[in-house]
């Protein structure tokens, strides 16, 4: 047990808003933590999502939303080279293929232009044909935004933390939130074996964020989460599409959205998912026709045969809640708006940010860290900042002399684990090093079992490698966490 | 470096290629694999089956490996192991890497014998969860048969092809129970002697036209959900281990940027040129793989 540490600033939760508000509260000269409940950071709602980075043509001009999603849009590049994080901009193309369609298209481009955004353009039916000839013919209008990007989640949320940590910010995991409240001034927070002291807390726990901020107010804003499915091809599909698509679709409902990932593979997703009342990720049938079978209407020709995985994602949609009896009951309609709680001072809590939250996780973060460091009083910069983090060796993507050179320095970076996406032992090793304690964690990190084989290969190795630089028994080694042990049966001593 | 022939794949098919190509006056043969050991996936199978053409004996396919591997070391074979070959160029040049460190090799022939893969269970898009205790067959062999580890208490297999049926058999004997052996077609798909071994002296259930419609389980495998295909009857089978055999992909990633037809350089052989029902006919196949290759070889070495 650690006894009580005190703070200028606290996070609660490390997923991308927990980690970039982390990241930016380090510009100031404070001292912060950021608590995260489970093994590792990237484990709640920002490990499954689209990877798009929005241009901000599909919020409503004027809100918080639509400010900032704008905003980040155009400096992803630059956040992407300061972390060492992938990032393509695909362009994106919406779809129509009738007059409701034509609509919305109408509709997103005076939003988009009215937002700020640059560079939309309505193109005819024959344009977008000819743009991206897999898509089914008989397209009325799209709209073009060539800004729309794409990037890694899961890379972009470890870099932000990464950068937090190297510039000062402690991190606990397996320290869940079970206490908060305020003392004076202060805040008291009970994570795990910690208690720490901090003038400002910043509640960015995801689904469990209004469970957190109701440890200490009474409820305001829940999180009722909906899901929904997703479909990963191979890579020989992914150049089926060259822009993210989004398409429209005529009748009432949700159009397919197809994503050309960093990686080189495609997309399908998310699927729609009306009244989903599960919180957890498991794959629904449902999810999974729908998506096939607006596969097999607005892209025709792509093989469905290089399916290598289909997953399950989680959002996070806020809605108001009202007291009835005894309970809390939601307000019929949700938010649209992000949802951020300033309900005591030094309290800030997001609950329910969801798309374009991945695009705008930077910015919320700054945005927050700001309100923080001003409440404190201690706004001033900090001098020893550096937002650059160094990323993780990958001689995937290094010319041969260099990936040469990095291998004579250590011989592991020339040992490949992953045949699918060449990843090599040393790759592993530097994830495990920075902080992956599972399969998922290494995945996550390097990619190891994202491709063709889906780790059949390489899963054991990986596992060996875990428990070799853990120290942990092969059976204590886990696919993602508590309750998750790659091995069963009865224990042998190797 | 320089070399006649360039053989990718030290298993069965790779090592009767490397032999062969050299027999047949090949100057230089590289032979090149990922593992730290010859063999391929046949040090993996300890059930016997192995080798009745070309012993006429029946061998376990780590002794038939075994047989292969001393002929291989004795021979000068330039042999370069825990080494992958990261991709080949149109201009006969591979890119290797190793602990040892990344090299260029240029070669006049190439013989691809780098196997299989799996087909994982993620290609099935299934609904349900995504928990641990989820391997394919041929990983459950590796981890059983090489690295001593254990799998789980009660698995479910899906598929009854060959190595579906064999690690029905040999999950049981290492004290797994496994309650079913399920497929999706009328009848058993693996050979006559594995349905009979696995199914018939295991006592196991196979459960013809049925598939496995649902994973369940939060964290590790809690059981599956079975569905009877013509009646579309289903029912849930508990189960914290479920084994998949959905079958077998050649391994040709490599050879994508060659094109399509490929160079005449260019020899497939084993299981990455079609999948083989018994180890004997992948080596025959590697083996003239290896002399057209070493033909070729000194043709055009010839000409150059």
């Amino acid at each position: 047990m650690s006894s009580e540490e005190r703070f200028d600033a606290v996070v609660l939760g490390g997923g991308l808003l927990g980690c970039f508000a982390a990241r930016h509260l380090t510009s100031y000269k404070l001292r912060c933590a950021l608590v995260e409940a489970r093994e590792d950071v990237c484990t709640g709602i920002s490990r499954g999502n689209s990877a798009i980075v929005y241009t901000g043509c599909d919020n409503k001009s004027g809100t918080l939303k639509a400010r900032l999603c704008v905003q980040a849009n155009r400096t992803f590049e630059a956040l992407c080279a300061q972390l060492g994080v992938p990032f393509v901009r695909r362009g994106s193309l919406l779809v129509s293929y009738g007059p409701r369609g034509d609509q919305v298209v109408r509709r997103k481009y005076r939003q988009g232009r009215d937002n700020g955004v640059e560079n939309l353009e309505i193109l005819t039916g024959a344009q977008a044909e000819a743009m991206e000839p897999g898509l089914a013919p008989g397209i009325s209008c799209a709209l073009l935004a060539p800004g729309t990007g794409v990037t890694d989640p899961w890379a972009l949320c470890f870099a932000a933390c990464e950068n937090a940590q190297a510039n000062g910010c402690r991190v606990w995991r397996n320290a869940p939130v079970t206490a908060l409240a305020r003392e004076g001034a202060n805040w008291i927070v009970t994570a795990g074996p910690h208690t720490l002291r901090a003038g400002a807390v910043l509640n960015c726990c995801g689904l469990n964020a209004h469970r957190v901020q109701e440890l200490c107010t009474s409820p305001a804003v829940r999180v009722i989460p909906d899901r929904a499915d997703y479909l990963v091809l191979d890579q020989p599909a992914g150049p089926f599409v060259r822009h993210v698509i989004f398409q429209e679709p005529e009748q009432k409902g949700k159009g397919l959205t197809l994503v050309p990932t960093t990686d080189g593979k495609l997309l399908l997703g998310p699927s729609e998912q009306p009244g989903g009342e599960a919180s957890d990720r498991a794959v629904t049938a449902q999810g999974l026709d729908f998506l096939r079978s607006r596969a097999a209407r607005v892209v025709p020709g792509l093989d469905l045969s290089q399916v290598i995985r289909a997953f399950g994602a989680v959002r996070p949609n806020p809605f108001h809640v009202r007291r009835e009896g005894e309970g809390w009951v939601p307000e019929e309609r949700g938010i649209h708006s992000f949802a951020i709680e300033h309900p005591h001072p030094g309290l800030w809590s997001l609950i329910g940010i969801k798309t374009p939250g991945l695009t705008c996780a930077d910015a919320l973060g700054a945005m927050l860290a700001g309100e923080a460091a001003a409440y404190l009083g201690k706004d001033a910069p900090n001098p020893e900042f550096d937002p650059c983090r160094t990323p993780p060796p990958r001689p995937r993507d290094l010319d041969l002399p260099a990936r040469r050179a990095l291998v004579q320095a250590n011989p592991a970076y020339g040992r490949v684990v992953c045949r699918c996406e060449d990843v090599t032992e040393g790759e592993i090793l530097e994830a495990i090093r920075r902080g992956a304690v599972t399969l998922d964690g290494v995945k996550r990190r390097v990619g190891t079992g994202l491709g063709r084989c889906q780790g059949s290969w390489c899963a054991d190795r990986v596992l060996e490698l875990l428990s070799r630089e853990l120290g942990l028994s092969p059976w204590e080694v886990t696919q993602d966490g508590p309750g998750s042990p790659l091995l069963g049966g009865e224990r042998r001593d190797l | 470096m320089t070399c006649d022939v360039l053989v990718i794949g030290a298993g069965a098919a790779g090592m009767a290629a490397a032999l062969s190509a050299l027999e047949a006056g090949a100057g230089t043969v590289f032979l090149i694999d990922r593992d730290t050991r010859l063999g391929g996936v046949l040090p993996q199978c300890l059930h016997s089956g192995f080798g009745e053409v070309i012993f006429r004996q029946e061998l376990t396919g780590a002794q038939y490996a075994a047989r292969w591997a001393a002929r291989v070391e004795a021979a000068p074979i330039c042999l370069r192991l825990d080494t992958t070959v990261l991709a080949v160029s149109p201009e006969r040049r591979a890119l290797l890497s190793g602990p040892a460190g990344v090299e260029e090799v240029s070669f006049r022939a190439l013989v691809l014998a780098a196997g299989c893969r799996e087909v994982p269970i993620g290609a099935l898009a299934l609904p349900g969860t995504r928990p641990a205790g989820v391997f394919t067959a041929g990983q459950a062999q590796r981890m059983v048969n090489l690295e001593g580890l254990t799998l789980g208490r009660d698995a479910v297999i899906l598929g009854s092809g060959d190595v579906g049926l064999v690690m029905a058999r040999q999950l049981t004997l290492a004290g797994c129970q496994v309650s079913a052996v399920v497929e999706q077609r009328e009848r058993c798909g693996g050979l006559p002697r594995n349905y009979r071994r696995s199914i018939v002296e295991c006592g196991i259930p196979l459960l013809t036209r049925t598939t496995v419609s649902r994973v369940h389980g939060a964290g590790r495998v809690r059981g599956v959900t079975l569905r009877q295909l013509d009646t579309g009857e289903e029912r849930f089978q508990p189960c914290d281990t479920l084994i998949t055999a959905l079958g077998m992909v050649p391994e040709r990633e490599l050879l994508r940027p060659l094109g399509n037809p490929l160079p005449s350089w260019v020899f497939l052989c084993g299981n990455c040129h079609h999948i083989h029902r018994t180890v004997d006919t992948v080596s025959l196949q590697g083996a003239q793989a290896g002399r057209e290759a070493a033909a070729l070889a000194l043709e055009s070495g010839a000409a150059g």
